[in-house]
């Protein structure tokens, strides 16, 4: 790394601060609006900090909505989706980078095609056929969904990744009597693993965040996701804004402590997956 | 991309009973995933495309064979939202990609508090669009929002802006909220790229008495280069298909200010209630990205050998 | 091979224990689902629930299923619920639309096998507002008439008498003009991006003596008659003149009702439901509400009466369920419930005795301005795409560029009569 200055160094604190202010100050507003009195969230001018900050709002929702059971809907469904998108990615990219090397750059294409399809118009269709295979209300057909939606990257992603494990592990294994599947799995898997926690975390945030196919793909209140639990508390003839907004915090909270956790390996991994093409 | 997925082919041509075995072992790895998105996508193409061929009222049809098409490339309504759409999309992906790398280089010089740094820049990347989208439109409120407020306090304007009541103003807006959602996600890829650039080469220009801007051009810029095509390709791709963010703060309007393509598309089939031309709308939607990602691609890729840095 | 019947039966328990607590469904007696964009309103939560309660005590074998979705998507789900015929079968939607889509069942056979004491409750007026190609389509329950609501505290600080509301357009304008100051407005032009942007704009066009469309739906006359472009232009040229809110072409509903609540506007176009919305922001609004019929040009001019209908969707495989719980819910004892936690106005004619009814004021006021009202929406199956997206643009448009109204009218009426005929 080259040596900056001082100047040049408060230069860049300067910029990386306002910077951050503008990137976390829409968050710190959802968190004060939750914590204030209903009567508040109008005041003129609007208050920065309260005398009145309470967790009144998060006790409401969590007492009158089944908040709970839609975190427990939303933890399900993104890990599902996580699982399958993960163990179909590595399988695929696994096979493409060892098997058909010259196949990867069309089906690369394939995928990127299978993500250019507009997602309005897959909503009826999508329903219908999920309605057709009895999976309405379920939560396979979400994670079906979601993991749809998250393949293309994923297996885009860890081609890179596996391309970067040299072929010679693999035939040492075989040359030790390991089959292909245990190849796959005891040697080369291991190896792989940032680029399969990045994939786990790409999918995760896909499943967790998405709205309109719960909305479509659900009916029964007991298997609402966050993202429409949430949704639901717009009304439009009266609207509880703090209530509202502690129940974005609570729908937004685990995503974020799961990448605080993990953020390292996401790097890594894109350091090794996506970077060295 | 292109060149970058393809590998160096093996030189000696893999024939015979032990290869075959092989190939069928490889097709087991990658039917999974092929079978899965062909049902998944498959599936509803064809149903858009066969909708799109069709008058629909409801629970029934009546063939009308390209008249949809004709119809929906006739209105004005269409043009004009492609044209937002241009606007849209190239504002917020050329936004995205300069100010993310800029937010990369920036924070690969820093040592202090890395991680949580990273980590806090993340962050509106982490929530869903659409509740980004809610929080901004009430930031952005003329009369009770913190912006206004902010500015007329700092003395920036002198009255209430209605930052989405015109169009100019409010296509600026969701282009800005887009770009505060999509930035992170080039500056993690940016700095995955960023890390991976050997010191050495750096060293080697700083004793060649590079300034700052050459160092720039010509270390970091060659190694980011394919990663900087890559990340771009996705991004817009991503974002000519963007719908939540317009949804909830305007939807597409005023006047049809912020109209971009997605967003008629969304409005003709569930406001409007036609089905065929929105099926029309969203394949030549399709077509359009398609088209441009072939164009893309093959423009981006290097033709002629890369002068060494 | 040994590693496929793994993988195979690992599909199956994935699929069997992912089909979730729905598998349970198919053992019980007859579920209905109800759908309606106002189950996931707070204030009517307790008097729904009770409503199911009640109605599923008194039929053993029935279930009742709300589905709750919020409201922007309602229709959405519908729609693509209804397109795999797997509809809710009790809805409230947009009904000229919905019937003329084939996703409604008529519903004369039920109504007429009632007794007349049943039918009596609704006028013919309420009821053919619930026909589409003179089939009855929905059973009327509630709705909102639109009047002028004010600030009593603003209006008496201007100086003006709350006992002497204006009455004509030109006393009205008069008042604006004394409401506006520092910081406040007089009221607010609603040019959103939804249908109650038509709407008020609807009971202007109607008060000065215009009609914006002809009588059997077939043609537009916003531009057309003198009289309605005149009421257009008078209440558009609120915004510039700097008498209503800013931003008209982001003010909608929740904006307007904003505003009024924390005093920056003094009055506002709306209805009933809107006083409990407005005290509910700002809780010293009580009480310092007032209502007065619109201020019009010519005598008797008519106001607009929304009107929400339950319907029975026609995948339903149990209509005559279904009719019985839509019936249960029309009853007079909800009807005063949802008057009274929510301010939805009882469609039913023998209501005006009631004592719950007559100890509200203001809802009575509602009630006697309803009488002259027309039904919205208006009978056409395009309705909810000329409404919400067609004369919304025209508005907005007219409120960016005011010197070229007359143009965007004329264009908007060529542009309605196009759709109107192309059914």
């Amino acid at each position: 790394m080259t040596r900056i200055s001082a100047l040049s160094n408060t230069l860049l604190w300067v910029t990386t601060l306002v910077a951050l202010a503008v990137t976390i100050f829409p968050f710190y507003w959802m968190l004060n609006t939750s914590l204030k009195p209903p009567v508040e969230v109008f005041a003129s001018p609007p208050t920065f900090v309260s005398a009145h900050w309470s967790l009144g709002a998060y006790e409401t929702i969590f007492r009158t909505r089944p908040v709970g059971r839609y975190f427990v809907n939303s933890v399900i469904v993104a890990v599902g989706a996580t699982a399958l998108s993960v163990s179909l990615s590595a399988l695929c990219a696994y096979g493409l980078t060892r098997f058909f090397p010259r196949g990867a750059t069309p089906f690369v294409m394939f995928l990127l095609f299978t993500k250019m399809l507009p997602e309005t118009l897959l909503i009826i269709p999508y329903f219908r056929l999920m309605s057709d295979l009895g999976l309405l209300n379920t939560y396979l057909a979400l994670i079906i969904a979601y993991s749809s939606f998250a393949l293309p990257f994923s297996v885009w992603m860890l081609i890179g990744f596996f391309r970067s494990i040299p072929r010679e592990i693999d035939e040492a294994a075989t040359m030790d009597g390991a089959s292909i599947l245990q190849t796959f799995r005891k040697v080369v898997l291991p190896l792989a693993r940032p680029g399969l926690v990045a994939v786990a975390l790409f999918t995760f945030l896909i499943a967790w965040n998405s709205y309109v196919w719960a909305l479509v793909l659900t009916t029964d209140s007991s298997m609402f996701v966050m993202s429409v639990g949430v949704a639901n508390m717009v009304g439009e003839y009266r609207v509880q804004w703090n209530e509202l907004m502690a129940a974005a915090v609570v729908a937004a909270l685990p995503v974020m402590v799961l990448y605080a956790f993990l953020e390292r390996h996401l790097v890594d991994a894109i350091t090794a997956g996506a970077v060295k093409g | 991309m292109v060149d970058a997925i393809a590998l160096p082919v093996p030189r000696v041509a893999r024939t015979g009973p032990l290869n075959r075995r092989r190939r069928h072992a490889g097709l087991l790895f990658v039917a999974p995933v092929f079978v899965f998105l062909c049902v998944v996508i498959v599936f509803p193409l064809g149903h858009a495309f066969w909708t799109s061929l069709h008058r629909v009222r409801g629970l029934s049809s009546t063939f009308v064979g390209f008249d949809n098409y004709a119809r929906v490339l006739g209105d004005e309504a269409f043009w004009h939202s492609l044209g937002t759409s241009v606007v849209f999309t190239s504002s917020c992906v050329a936004l995205h990609m300069v100010l993310g790398l800029g937010l990369a280089l920036i924070l690969h010089q820093l040592t202090f508090a890395r991680t949580a740094l990273r980590i806090l820049f993340l962050t509106p990347w982490m929530v869903a669009p659409a509740v980004g989208a809610t929080i901004w439109l009430w930031l952005l409120e003329p009369q009770f929002g913190v912006v206004n407020y902010l500015l007329r306090a700092a003395g920036a304007i002198d009255g209430p802006v209605a930052w989405l009541g015109e169009p100019g103003t409010a296509l600026a807006s969701v282009i800005a909220v887009d770009v505060w959602r999509g930035i992170p996600f080039v500056m993690l890829l940016m700095l995955a790229g960023l890390k991976t650039i050997p010191a050495e080469q750096y060293e080697a220009a700083a004793m060649d008495g590079a300034n700052a801007w050459q160092r720039f051009r010509f270390v970091t810029w060659p190694n980011l280069r394919y990663l900087v095509v890559v990340a771009s390709t996705l991004d817009i791709i991503n974002t000519i298909r963007h719908y939540d963010i317009i949804g909830v703060m305007t939807q597409g309007g005023p006047a049809g200010g912020t109209e971009v393509l997605p967003v008629l598309l969304y409005n003709t089939a569930f406001r409007a209630n036609r089905f065929g031309d929105a099926a029309a709308i969203g394949v030549a939607l399709l077509v359009l990205v398609l088209a441009f990602a072939i164009l893309y691609v093959r423009l981006t890729r290097p033709d002629r050998p890369e002068t060494a840095a | 091979m040994h590693r496929r019947s793994l993988i195979l039966s690992l599909i199956a328990a994935a699929l069997a224990g992912a089909t979730g607590p729905a598998a349970h469904a198919q053992k019980q007696p007859i579920v209905l689902q109800w759908q309606t964009a106002n189950l996931t309103e707070s204030q009517y939560e307790p008097v729904w629930k009770r409503t199911i309660a009640e109605f599923e005590a008194a039929n053993p074998g029935v279930r009742i299923e709300p589905v709750l979705v919020a409201r922007k998507d309602h229709w959405t789900k519908f729609v693509a619920a209804a397109q795999a015929r797997k509809a809710p079968c009790i809805v409230s939607v947009d009904l000229a639309t919905a019937a003329y889509n084939g996703y409604l069942l008529p519903l004369d056979k039920f109504f007429n096998a009632e007794p007349i004491e049943f039918r009596r409750a609704w006028n013919e007026g309420i009821l053919s507002a619930a026909k589409w190609d003179k089939k009855l389509y929905g059973l009327p329950i509630w709705g909102g008439t639109y009047a002028e609501i004010y600030n009593r505290d603003l209006v008496v600080k201007a100086g003006l008498d709350p006992e002497k509301p204006p009455r004509t357009f030109d006393e009205y304008k008069a008042w604006a003009k004394k409401l506006t100051g520092k910081d406040q407005w007089a009221t607010a032009v609603l040019g959103g991006k939804t249908d109650t942007t038509t709407r008020v704009l609807l009971t202007w066009i109607w008060g000065n003596g215009g009609e914006a469309f002809n009588a059997d739906m077939t043609e537009a006359t916003f531009a057309k008659n003198p009289k309605s472009l005149q009421a257009i232009k008078y209440y558009l040229a609120f915004a510039k003149e700097g008498l209503a809110a800013p931003s008209p072409t982001t003010t909608n509903y929740l904006e307007q009702t904003n505003l009024f609540a924390q005093g920056k506007i003094a009055t506002m176009r709306n209805a009933y439901w809107a006083v409990p919305k407005v005290v509910g922001d700002n809780p010293a609004m009580k009480g310092n509400i007032f209502v007065a019929p619109n201020p019009v040009n010519v005598p008797n001019a008519p106001t607009l009466s929304t009107m929400t209908a339950s319907s029975i969707s026609h995948s339903c495989a149990h209509p005559e369920a279904a009719w019985k719980f839509i019936k249960f819910d029309a009853d007079r004892k909800w009807a005063i419930e949802r008057a009274k936690v929510a301010n939805w106005m009882p469609l039913r004619n023998d209501l005006a005795n009631d004592p719950d009814v007559k100890a509200d004021p203001m809802l009575a006021q509602f009630i006697k301005i309803g009488t002259n009202a027309r039904s919205y929406p208006l009978p056409s199956p395009v309705w909810a795409d000329i409404a919400a997206n067609d004369i919304v643009d025209a508005v907005q448009k007219a409120l960016l560029a005011p010197e070229k109204t007359d143009d965007i009218f004329r264009e908007l009426d060529v542009r309605l009569t196009k759709k109107l005929r192309d059914i």
